[in-house]
């Protein structure tokens, strides 16, 4: 055990485990069947979209009621602008930008609020987002949705449809990961870290709460318009029922298993969202929505560092049965990989004397 | 008759020892002090009585074992703690206030009774009756705090920090009053006190704190004469 | 003029059934400082339970009262088992345990009963009267009366017994209450009973209106949770005025504006807050909140 652990965290090991997990993915489409490559990519697109809830919520500790809306609009821009001839990368940038700039206003205005209120306010962007999409039909296809295609493999490349979309959404993912691990662990990471934990503590230490409760609620919802780019590409057609309440809760209910604040959690995540909803559909569709519930309580109440971190789990209960009398206890176990397996325990504040909102404490000193 | 008996608890947060063997023990109508520096584990040793932190020894009041009972429980039993901080019911009034802390009599009359007597006792209070609790002075709301105890008629009182943050004479009002509480009721005490002078005015006898773990105890008077305590607790 | 009175009472009627909500809200989140989403889903199940003895052949009026003291002992064991857990620890995170539990209840009820949407019963009748020339529902307005009639009792409840000095008591300081010996946690219980209760009321009235489907309170709790923002967390008349003021105002621009008309009147209100909340932070009625390291 200790020796597998030495050996992961020298530097080369991991240049080469890199590589080859590289490899694999470049390799994979071409060797995979049509039906594996495109459960692939729908774990990429909600993968991006678990990712940018993340940072928001797992790492910044803000409920986010209202991610899938940015995910839907960014699919909405993309074929929006895919339909009217835009150059494809001129639609991705604007798919993520103005999921952005929506993101950011309404930020702008939750963020200033303390507390729960940008759960609370967020949960109304599906709840107004569908209506919405119905309205604007010249935009949006009204109910009957929209459909644009724009990725199908040119000639050029020799491959089929399912490979250039899995190579499409490996470039936005991996850019989307790669970017996020980079975030979380600079100063942003420290600044997001640092409001979860105690947002007045924060604020001491100079960090302004409300800043970075905007910038992480930007960048996800940036991440959003990313998935929903990804999403068209992907499924090729979208619809006011992609921005519904019931998937805003999917979406959320994903990071959580998966696990929140750890950027591999995401992709777990991302993969609970295709796996599992088909799983219970394909047994009873109305199971569906209870096992999504039981399974969500039940990672919160045994799990709560979500899928992510079943391996740390399991390592600290076999050092707690298996080391008993045994010299070899030392050495967390927790090497290198930290960043991925970052744990989100909710942080325990000691004794509840403040409740957390709605109690004004003012005590006058006596004068002398 | 022995009212409360402590032996050789200890006390811990998570992994942090705080209380490690401590004794002492308040006879019936009796007033001990603790005193010590801060961090010596003077309000756990008080948490550790009313239930509030996990402890290890053993802890017996009116004969009987206590330990690992809740706080509401061990207040059922006839201890009435006084947090440090005071513990005040900020959004409730003055005399909702003292009424919370009647909660588990019945007497109605002998309640209202008390109540009377609770701001006569603290005349300020008075005043201040209709009050929302958190609009009140620091004093106001240490004797507030002191009156809710109170009004549960406990056998024995524990007191934690009562002068702290307050004004010299805020304080010393503070404990004067409580005395004339001690004479009148007989309530038995437990006080907590940083500010020894203070302690020595209400207590009896008192044992000193250090890391955790009893290092002198005796009467009042004996401790007021020795140096060591002289030198720490009274500027002398 | 006459279309307005109507619209204004009609609006009063569902604006009592937010504020119905919304108090709920307020209440779990003074007892225990979080929101509970599944407020709505919560009141939505008992409103099928309502439903159930109803079909056995009970009067309307009986299967309330057992849907009443079901919604009561669910609330109270959802606190006890599910959320008394999470209370100490970050609020976020309680709200997360309480989505996850709406999805269940939701499920629960679609599992049970399924998607359809189902008739319930009208608890008054469905008749008209006049008020200044307009026709009036009389059901709107006993909904209203009876909601107003039933915060008022809560009211009393809270100021005036002793019972509810001492759920005031642990909502304000837990640890401190438990020192004069209130048994916090039973408490609690309690008010997150007295909390359910509120919604399941609000449920079996406005199930008749809005026909019986699991997610019948979706919109309803956002709503809610609009009037909670509006009119502060520290302030149950504020919510109470707000989630009116919603009701009316949802459906005077549903009418008057055909631009944003039925579909997109549930923007109204979260434009409103948008508006409200750069100016003041803290809601209309809300104090300022200062919270300690």
């Amino acid at each position: 055990m200790n020796a597998a652990a030495a050996t992961a965290r020298r530097p080369w090991v991991r240049i080469v485990l890199a590589a080859v997990v590289a490899i694999v993915l470049i390799v994979a489409p071409l060797a995979l069947p049509a039906f594996a490559n495109q459960t692939l990519v729908r774990i990429g697109v909600y993968a991006v979209a678990v990712l940018g809830l993340n940072i928001v919520m797992g790492y910044t500790g803000q409920v986010n009621l209202g991610q899938i809306f940015f995910v839907g609009l960014g699919a909405y821009v993309t074929a929006y602008g895919v339909n009217h001839g835009w150059n494809i990368l001129l639609v991705f940038v604007a798919a993520c930008a103005i999921a952005g700039v929506v993101g950011l206003l309404v930020a702008l205005a939750a963020a200033r609020l303390g507390g729960l209120a940008i759960a609370m306010v967020t949960i109304a962007l599906p709840i107004v987002g569908v209506p919405l999409a119905k309205r604007l039909s010249e935009f949006t296809g009204g109910s009957q949705g929209i459909s644009a295609r724009f990725t199908d493999a040119p000639d050029w490349s020799g491959l089929a449809n399912d490979q250039w979309q899995f190579y499409i959404v490996l470039v936005v993912t991996a850019g989307a990961f790669l970017l996020a691990r980079s975030l979380v662990r600079g100063k942003y990471g420290r600044a997001f870290a640092a409001v979860r934990e105690n947002e007045a503590v924060a604020a001491s230490m100079g960090i302004s709460p409300y800043r970075t409760k905007v910038l992480a609620f930007t960048i996800a919802s940036i991440f959003g318009g990313a998935s929903g780019f990804l999403y068209l590409a992907a499924v090729q057609y979208t619809s006011p029922e992609t921005l519904s309440f019931g998937h805003s809760i999917s979406l959320l209910a994903a990071m959580v298993i998966g696990g929140a604040g750890s950027i591999a959690g995401s992709l777990l995540g991302g993969a609970y969202y295709v796996f599992v909803p088909q799983l219970t559909n394909a047994i009873d569709p109305n199971l569906t929505t209870v096992s999504q519930g039981a399974i969500l309580l039940a990672v919160l109440f045994l799990l709560p560092g979500g899928l992510v971190s079943i391996p740390r789990v399991v390592r600290r209960l076999v050092r707690r049965t298996g080391t008993r009398g045994s010299a070899t206890t030392r050495g967390s176990t927790a090497g290198p990989a930290a960043d991925t397996t970052q744990q989100t325990a909710p942080a325990h504040h000691p004794v509840p004397d403040a409740a957390p909102e709605g109690h004004e404490q003012t005590e006058r000193q006596d004068g002398p | 008759m022995t009212l409360l008996e402590l032996t050789d608890v200890t006390a811990s947060y998570g992994p942090v020892q705080v209380l490690d063997g401590v004794s002492l023990s308040v006879p019936d109508g009796g007033s001990v002090g603790i005193l010590g520096a801060n961090g010596a584990g003077k309000t756990t040793t008080l948490r550790a009585i009313s239930g509030s932190v996990r402890t290890g020894g053993q802890i017996r009041f009116d004969g009987r074992d206590i330990r690992g009972r809740r706080p509401d429980q061990v207040a059922a039993l006839g201890i009435a703690h006084v947090p440090e901080g005071r513990g005040t019911l900020g959004q409730l009034s003055v005399r909702e206030n003292l009424m919370v802390g009647a909660y588990l009599r019945k007497d109605r009359k002998a309640i209202a009774g008390d109540l009377d007597y609770c701001l006569d006792l603290f005349p300020q209070l008075q005043d201040r009756v209709v009050s929302r609790a958190a609009a009140l002075s620091g004093g106001e709301q240490q004797m507030l705090a002191v009156g809710r105890a109170f009004m549960a008629k406990p056998k024995l009182l524990l007191l934690d920090e009562a002068s702290l943050g307050l004004a010299p004479s805020t304080a010393k009002a503070v404990y004067q009053a409580i005395r004339r509480l001690r004479l009148e009721s007989g309530i038995a005490m437990l006080v907590v006190e940083q500010n020894a002078n203070l302690a020595f005015s209400l207590v009896d006898t008192a044992t000193v704190l250090e890391t955790g773990r009893n290092v002198l105890t005796g009467t009042s008077a004996e401790l007021k004469g020795m140096d060591a305590i002289r030198r720490a607790y009274l500027g002398g | 003029m006459g279309t307005f009175i109507q619209l204004v009472v009609d609006g009063l009627a569902t604006g009592s059934i937010y504020a119905a909500l919304a108090l709920a809200i307020v209440l779990v989140n003074q007892a225990t400082g979080l929101i509970n989403f599944a407020q709505g889903g919560m009141a939505v199940l008992s409103a099928y339970i309502a439903y159930v003895f109803v079909q056995l052949g009970l009067p309307l009026i009986l299967a309330i009262l057992i849907s009443i003291v079901f919604s009561f002992l669910f609330g109270a064991l959802v606190e006890r088992f599910l959320i008394r857990r999470f209370e100490r620890g970050d609020p976020d995170t309680a709200v997360v345990v309480t989505i996850g539990l709406l999805t269940l209840v939701t499920g629960i009820s679609a599992v049970l009963w399924g998607y359809n949407n189902l008739g319930f019963p009208s608890l008054f009748p469905l008749t008209s009267v006049e008020i200044l020339g307009a026709v009036v529902s009389v059901r709107s307005l006993a909904t209203a009366v009876t909601i107003v009639v039933i915060m008022v009792v809560l009211q009393l409840l809270f100021l005036r017994t002793k019972l509810g000095l001492a759920l005031r008591a642990v909502a304000d300081n837990p640890a401190s209450a438990a020192f004069s010996g209130l048994p916090v946690g039973r408490l609690l219980m309690v008010g997150w009973g007295l909390a359910a209760t509120l919604g399941a009321i609000a449920g079996v009235l406005v199930a008749p209106q809005l026909t019986l489907t699991p997610g019948m309170l979706d919109t309803a709790l956002v709503y809610a949770l609009a009037a909670v923002i509006l009119g502060g967390l520290t302030s149950p008349i504020g919510c109470v005025v707000a989630a009116s003021a919603i009701g009316v105002l949802e459906n005077l621009v549903a009418v008057y504006i055909p631009l944003i008309g039925h579909d997109l009147k549930i923007a109204v209100p979260f434009a409103l807050i948008f508006v409200i909340l750069i100016v003041r932070p803290q809601g209309l009625f809300g104090r300022k909140v200062v919270v300690r390291v």
